[in-house]
């Protein structure tokens, strides 16, 4: 038996990440009783270094996949359908199970969405093969929350006016643009001379001390790595340790969800857990939240079924676990030989320049966003080209060479020659194509029925099915980007667009929208037929846009926080 | 934002001890304790921390030299302390059985070098090391017993040097290498942070 000897709380939270942290604050700050239920640790700013094996070579902030775990099917050369276990497979489908989530570990490079990414259907028509839908609710309601991620969670950031700028309340960012590296001045010149608008990247990293945050430190290691000085706008360091101090939020972490219970009216009564000690507990709440990040808010709804939901919570129309989005588009490099330095085609660049570490490769590209090219086929819907240096990470390099030519291990003193090379001889710089991952039948979760977690639960099986045209939006963007790197004069260009989604770029599921029978949640988020569920995290998004997912995760948080509050 | 590259191609570890106990990794004709008994009385001047050794780890010392060899211009394995990391890594990681698979391969190469060679790795020249380990490399097994080697080697050399590797951060230097800010102390290391720890507390109740 599950032991409820907790008092009754206005909301019970389950998650902690970017779609959870604004309902935290938001209501905490209303007065409102909250509990946070995070199954990760609660690790704070003095516990995080840059440290690769812990960052980024060990399961330090996500589960060990012997205990928790996925499984993916990917589609064969026959049509079959082949699943696996990552245990198996070693691709490990885990983002940051921690206090504040996987936006703990993002570089932070912040885009909004445009107004036609919120009626992409109306504005480009069907897709034969796609679920494309237009939004319940329009940019210009979303906006007003945009806004305020700028000042709560902290955006840094420059406006540069261009013919896909979309509407601003604020003129400008409330922070300056952090440091940038000298490499955006080889990016802007190629731009320039391409016609093209090479736009400052906005980021939630402060440029400068604020509500008890340290500005950034300029490290050099940002993604992948939780931040210590606390300039990161993660949903912990941002939004929850101040919800905390109120005095109004309870966090318990190391507090796995795996079930919610509802009555014979189909509402929630309690959230069942597993609490550090792996004891069985449960507590109740008037409200409930769900923000654990697409994959899992979809498992946990369907594993919580009850009289009304015999399917799972929100899924007595199947649309549960449907239509899950990642990003699509893919990634490219181009080589700067420090020796050859003087024979680029554009302003000079030293080498010692070139290596420079710390600043940011703030620069990013919108001409694209939308695609009216005859070479196309007509007007589209295109996406974000972004540039960066090759991420510092040693060992990750190093173990790029750890192949020969002839695909036997490299060792002994070639393997130092390699070494000594890729590390010295070059700086890379890359970019990556964010586009529409189209929603389609072949991307969806479900739980699977043979493997379980270490609890004894189902774990989420993913479909990792792509729409087709999602690869030939990403190869025209990345073609345009190559053309960038070659008007830099770099060597060596090269990029690769597949189908193959990114673990850490996920949304889609529990769709809203106005019709029950197509949607899992309504305009507000509430579950379409659970009075008092909310879904709060990337699930939401019927369609995903051309830029990472967090600002407009934590945007629609902000917003749905606000109709809770005229709820309690 | 990264999208982080992901190696599907790779077998897991278990796949990997499954093989090792069920193939043609031990040779015929040697019990497995006989390596293991043999003594090792080579002993040269080595850094205090090197002295002393007994088989496996004499062994895979040896192996490591060879994978990354000394020269006058860069740190080899010893140099950067990587029989010490791998040591610290096999005993944070608790895991039995990746402890025992990184110690069987040292019984399996010598078995081979006896069988071709008549004398242990330890006692043979570089030329010859070199062809029995591109040798074993041919086998799934083998291949993937030099490539966790390789695996640690690499950590071992790039790595923070509070787990033991990297030792007066030569390999970063070799390398030039900027490390980034703060970096962790011995109370901070990963394993002793995070999922890790919470498991380990887990695993108790």
């Amino acid at each position: 038996m599950s032991q409820n000897n907790d008092k009754d709380y206005d909301v019970c939270v389950i998650g902690s990440g970017a779609g959870a942290g604004p309902i935290i604050s938001e209501l905490s700050k209303a007065g409102k009783s909250v509990l946070v239920l995070e199954k990760g640790p609660w690790l704070h700013n003095n516990d995080f270094f840059k440290d690769e094996l812990a960052c980024c070579r060990r399961s330090t902030y996500t589960p060990n996949l012997q205990d928790e775990q996925h499984v993916l099917e990917e589609a064969g050369y026959d049509g079959q359908w082949f699943s696996e276990a990552t245990s198996e497979s070693g691709w490990d489908f885990w983002n940051g199970n921690v206090v504040g989530g996987a936006s703990n570990f993002m570089s932070g490079f912040f885009y909004r969405l445009k107004p036609q990414d919120f009626r992409l259907k109306s504005e480009f028509g069907e897709i034969a093969g796609a679920n494309v839908v237009d939004w319940p609710i329009s940019y210009d309601e979303m906006e007003p929350y945009y806004s305020k991620v700028e000042t709560e969670v902290g955006i840094s950031g420059r406006v540069v006016p261009h013919k896909f700028q979309e509407p601003r309340s604020r003129k400008d960012f409330p922070y300056p643009p952090t440091l940038e590296h000298p490499v955006v001045k080889v990016i802007d010149n190629a731009c320039e001379q391409l016609n093209l608008s090479s736009l400052p990247t906005p980021r939630a990293i402060l440029s400068r001390p604020a509500n008890g945050r340290n500005s950034c430190e300029y490290s050099g290691y940002c993604g992948s790595y939780g931040c210590s000085s606390g300039a990161k706008g993660s949903s912990r360091a941002a939004l929850i340790d101040q919800a905390v101090a109120s005095g109004h939020c309870e966090l318990r972490d190391n507090s796995h969800v795996y079930k919610l219970k509802s009555d014979a009216s189909g509402k929630v009564v309690e959230a069942l857990y597993y609490d550090a000690e792996n004891k069985p507990r449960a507590v109740s709440a008037k409200l409930f939240v769900v923000a654990c990040h697409a994959i899992e808010t979809s498992r946990l709804l369907l594993a919580s079924t009850g009289p009304k939901h015999p399917q799972g919570l929100g899924n007595n129309y199947q649309q549960l676990g449907k239509n899950l989005l990642f990003s699509a588009g893919g990634s490219g490099t181009g080589e700067f030989h420090y020796d050859q330095l003087d024979r680029l085609d554009v302003d000079g660049i030293s080498a010692d320049a070139l290596k420079t570490r710390g600043p940011f490769v703030n620069r990013g590209l919108q001409d694209w966003y939308f695609i009216d090219d005859k070479a196309f086929g007509g007007p589209a819907k295109g996406g974000l080209i972004d540039f960066l240096l090759r991420h510092p990470n040693p060992i990750s390099r190093a173990m790029s060479v750890r192949w020969n030519s002839d695909g036997n291990l490299n060792w002994g003193d070639a393997l130092k020659q390699d070494l000594k090379s890729t590390f010295t001889s070059a700086q890379d710089l890359r970019f990556e194509v964010f586009n529409d991952w189209l929603p389609t039948d072949d991307c969806f979760v479900s739980l699977d029925k043979n493997v379980k977690d270490k609890y004894g639960h189902a774990v989420a099986k993913v479909r990792l099915g792509y729409h087709p045209h999602d690869l030939k939006v990403g190869q025209f963007l990345a073609d345009k980007a190559e053309m960038v790197l070659q008007q830099m004069g770099a060597k060596n260009i090269r990029s690769s667009v597949s189908g193959s989604p990114p673990a850490n770029l996920v949304a889609g599921g529990c769709r809203f929208g106005n019709d029950i029978k197509s949607s899992v949640l309504d305009a507000n988020c509430r579950v379409h037929d659970v009075d008092n569920l909310f879904v709060t995290d990337g699930s939401f998004m019927p369609t995903g846009g051309s830029v990472p997912y967090t600002w407009t995760i934590y945007a629609n948080s902000f917003r749905v926080a606000d109709k809770i509050k005229t709820l309690l | 934002m990264n999208k982080p590259d992901h190696s599907r191609l790779q077998l897991n570890r278990r796949q990997f001890v499954q093989l090792i106990s069920s193939s043609a990794l031990l040779a015929p004709g040697l019990a497995w304790g006989d390596a293991l008994a043999q003594a090792n009385a080579q002993q040269a001047n080595r850094d205090p921390a090197y002295q002393n050794l007994q088989d496996p780890w004499l062994t895979i010392d040896e192996v490591q030299q060879h994978l990354l060899p000394a020269d006058e211009q860069s740190p080899g394995a010893e140099q950067i302390g990587a029989l010490r990391f791998l040591q610290t890594m096999l005993q944070a990681q608790n895991d039995p059985q990746e402890s025992e698979f990184i110690q069987q391969g040292v019984v399996w190469l010598n078995q081979l070098a006896n069988k071709q060679y008549q004398a242990d790795f330890k006692q043979l020249e570089v030329a010859q090391r070199e062809k029995l380990l591109r040798q074993i490399e041919t086998s799934d097994a083998g291949a993937r017993w030099l490539s966790s080697l390789m695996t640690y080697l690499i950590e071992a050399l790039l790595s923070d040097p509070v787990y033991g590797g990297n030792k007066n951060r030569r390999g970063w230097q070799w390398l030039e290498h900027i490390p980034g800010f703060p970096t962790p102390s011995a109370d901070k290391v990963y394993f002793k942070l995070g999922a890790h720890a919470s498991s380990r507390r887990r695993t108790k109740a």
